[in-house]
């Protein structure tokens, strides 16, 4: 939760406000345990999260037989890397191609891979992108910096389901001589949403 | 008395919630086949977009048996059936303007169609 201070007051949102009264309420009448909520947020926010992500990326680019049990069963492969649990109960990884584009939605709401990516950004569950995700993803896309060509076909994911999608962005070209370990840290998380593309480092720089 | 503790967190986290449904029924649609999705207009929980309704797809993938939402939220059971992925062209649901290749493609239950 953010909170802004200014002149020594804190000021929070009416949403905070709500949330911290139902928080309190709960708690003092022995609802809601303290220290599971606490651990309940720990886990998210220390120990699941975008890097277990970046890690399954990563090997699924430097071994190409994880990459194959990846695509044709998600869950097994997954859990070999210990990623399974709630919000990830069917996982589906959907490979990028020079031809084909992925790009993960929850019209109906904020459905998103927890065990591999964590929780969802706010954009993510925000109206404009569930809306216009389905409809005008390419304009979408360029709003996050990304051009898709005209001769690649765009396939858009909605999660109506329980079953959760994960992209599998392309390896980005002069990557070829990085380990497995360098690769983890160039993957960034909207590439496994679709939303973004993964760059090599000489690439990043040049940006910079 | 709470319904989580600490101690519990990492497990209920690891283990999730079964939505898969172990039991042999046939799936009324096999992959390729072309379907339209049905023009319902519940007024409880569906998970069928409104963008979709009426629309001709092709099945694209069977995940299985799960349980159906529509019926689990109105506390009518879990009315098992096989879930599919379904593929919609953009002509087919943005109109002849749209990109050729491009498409959706949107998780969708026995009930939510009939055959095309």
């Amino acid at each position: 939760m953010s909170e802004k201070t200014h002149d020594g007051h804190t000021e929070l949102t009416d949403n905070e406000l709500r949330v911290r009264a139902l928080e309190s309420l709960l708690t003092e009448r022995g609802l809601v345990d303290a220290d599971a909520l606490n651990e309940l947020i720990d886990t998210y926010e220390t120990k699941i999260g975008p890097r277990n992500g970046f890690k399954v990326v990563a090997r699924a680019w430097t071994d190409p037989e994880f990459k194959k049990r990846l695509l044709e069963d998600g869950n097994a492969a997954l859990a070999e890397m210990g990623y399974e649990g709630r919000q990830g109960e069917t996982m589906v990884v959907l490979e990028n191609t020079p031809k084909i584009h992925n790009m993960v939605v929850c019209t109906l709401c904020s459905c998103y891979p927890w065990p591999v990516l964590g929780l969802p950004p706010a954009w993510y569950k925000s109206f404009p992108y569930r809306s216009r995700a389905v409809i005008d993803p390419r304009g979408v896309l360029k709003e996050f910096g990304v051009e898709i060509g005209d001769d690649v076909d765009i396939r858009v994911w909605d999660s109506t389901s329980e079953t959760r999608f994960i992209v599998l962005p392309e390896r980005p070209a002069g990557t070829e001589d990085m380990t497995e370990e360098e690769l983890v840290e160039i993957v960034n998380r909207n590439s496994l949403i679709g939303t973004a593309l993964v760059e090599a480092p000489s690439a990043i720089g040049d940006q910079s | 008395m709470p319904l989580l503790t600490k101690e519990m967190v990492p497990g209920m986290l690891r283990q999730g919630d079964g939505f898969k449904v172990d039991i042999d029924i046939p799936p009324k649609f096999s992959v390729g086949d072309r379907i339209r999705a049905r023009d319902i207009n519940p007024e409880g929980h569906t998970r069928l977009p409104r963008y979709a309704r009426g629309r001709q797809g092709v099945i694209d993938k069977d995940y299985g048996v799960f349980v159906f939402p529509d019926t689990m939220a109105r506390g009518e059971g879990k009315n098992p059936q096989h879930l599919y992925s379904v593929r919609f062209m953009f002509s087919e649901l943005w109109g002849p303007d749209a990109r050729a290749g491009d498409s959706v493609y949107v998780d969708m239950w026995d009930d939510y169609m009939d055959p095309a």
